[in-house]
């Protein structure tokens, strides 16, 4: 299986599609600093080149991980699998009137 | 030791290009500055909308851009025009001390049609002289060039971007002066990079820098979804300011940075540094800026595709994003999408930067060259009296 998502550091719960995803795919991530195998999950929906998979499954006001950084918070529990973007993930710096 | 070839100037600063450019130094003198373009070949117009009734930090702020951009080692010789004498003569006096042939030229008691006359006449003999000068060989440890990122997606920060870092760690080692800024788009990872200020005064520089250009945006209190990130980073799958700054700070590469300077600090003389320069995001700002500090050279990665380019700055357009190198294929200068792919490592997509770079300061024209993409935009910081 070829990879279909990458991953830039191991305690990232969200890899990035690099190349179009279609849902019910079962899909390989590759961590990008050795190209070492990641993990495999199945697409709950389409993810788009560049967009994000979840990893595993997050909760509501859990932190998402990538580049080992927080990048913001669920704004909802996000299953494996799910497109994670700005329908479920806000910034937790510039978050004006929705905090 | 690796060399290009460039035009050396009176101050001993080397540029990638030869022109003999016409500054407005107010709005109102544009259509002069268009004028002398019409009539004398090989004059670059920057025209821009500033300067009436500019004040304090603001006009100061003109004065070094315009007057950068006049002294910048890509220009040969400048005219400078302008509604009142008095600033002609004062942007004028700021570039010749580089020792660069510079005519000053106002409008007020000639009109436009004398003022384009009399600077016209000045500029056929400022052109013809320029077209004389020669390339030389010169070490690559001559160049300053800058590094920014636009319509990022995430591909800039898995690929584009650590690939440009891998060349800017490469052309810094090599003695190169390398300049990236976007002070806001550091939200999330503004202390990863001030972790890579060795010197505490810089890097105390550097958070007061930080904290005033943010507290003006927080103080808005506005909704920044569609500005920071843009619509065009949301697209590529971007969601929040943090997730964008941890992919803009890829193209660092990983030499500390040893110079942190505010908008109006010149770039001091020195060889292998990674400098901070407070701006906006924008990336035409950030370009203009960064050519009136003495960029010669501007390494531009982009996501979803960007179009920008300089008067006078070669902009390299690079992209890891397969659907962009397709679609946007006249914009784009050198395709690293192998690397989003695997099939080339970080290292290899670093190098064919590097190598489109020299073919760029030998005097290959850039895709925003040919495209005559020619943005000028002078940052404003506040309102005018």
């Amino acid at each position: 299986m070829s990879f279909k998502f990458a991953i830039h550091h191991k305690a990232d719960n969200v890899g990035v599609a690099i190349e179009d995803i279609k849902a019910g795919e079962l899909v390989a991530g590759v961590y990008i600093e050795d190209r070492s195998p990641g993990p495999s999950v199945k697409a709950l929906e389409d993810i788009p080149l560049g967009h994000k998979i979840a990893l595993r499954d997050i909760e509501e006001g859990e932190v998402v991980v990538k580049y080992g950084r927080p990048i913001g918070k669920a704004t909802r529990k996000i299953r494996a699998g799910e497109h994670v973007h700005v329908h479920n993930l806000v910034s937790t710096r510039w978050n004006f009137g929705r905090r | 030791m690796r060399t290009f070839k460039g035009y050396i100037r009176e101050d001993g600063r080397v540029g990638v290009r030869n022109y003999v450019v016409a500054i407005p130094v107010d709005d109102l003198s544009n259509t002069a500055v268009l004028g002398i373009a019409k009539l004398v070949k090989g004059v670059v117009p920057i025209p821009h909308p500033y300067g009436r009734l500019q004040f304090g930090r603001d006009l100061q702020l003109l004065f070094h851009i315009l007057a950068g951009t006049g002294s910048n080692p890509n220009v040969a010789a400048a005219i400078v025009v302008g509604i009142d004498e008095s600033w002609s003569n004062k942007v004028a006096d700021m570039i010749a001390r580089t020792g660069k042939p510079v005519e000053a030229i106002s409008i007020e008691g000639r009109g436009d049609l004398k003022a384009i006359e009399t600077a016209s006449r000045k500029a056929v003999k400022l052109v013809q002289e320029a077209s004389e000068k020669q390339r030389t060989e010169v070490d690559v440890s001559a160049l300053t060039a800058s590094i920014k990122c636009g319509e990022s997606d995430t591909t800039s920060g898995l690929a584009s971007n650590p690939a440009l870092g891998a060349a800017v760690d490469r052309l810094i080692d090599m003695g190169a002066t390398v300049m990236f800024g976007e002070t806001s788009e550091l939200t999330g990872a503004e202390d990863i990079v001030a972790s890579r200020i060795p010197d505490p005064a810089l890097r105390e520089k550097f958070y007061k820098i930080y904290r005033e250009y943010v507290s003006v945006i927080e103080a808005e209190g506005a909704e920044m979804l569609g500005s920071q990130p843009t619509e065009g980073n949301i697209k590529g799958g971007i969601s929040t300011i943090e997730e964008k700054a941890l992919g803009n700070i890829q193209k660092l590469g990983t030499k500390p940075i040893t110079c942190v300077l505010d908008y109006l600090d010149p770039l001091p003389p020195g060889k292998g540094r990674l400098c901070f320069v407070n701006t906006s995001s924008a990336a035409a700002e950030f370009i203009t800026l960064a050519a009136a500090k003495g960029s010669v050279l501007h390494f531009f990665t982009t996501g979803q595709g960007n179009v920008v380019g300089h008067p006078i700055v070669p902009v390299i357009k690079i992209t890891a994003n397969p659907k962009t190198a397709a679609t946007m294929s006249e914009h784009i200068d050198v395709d690293v999408s192998d690397l989003l792919r695997l099939k080339i490592s970080v290292a290899e997509a670093g190098e064919r930067i590097l190598e489109y770079a020299f073919r760029v300061m030998n005097g290959r024209l850039t895709a925003a060259e040919v495209l005559q993409h020619e943005e000028f935009s002078p940052i404003k910081l506040y309102i005018s009296a």
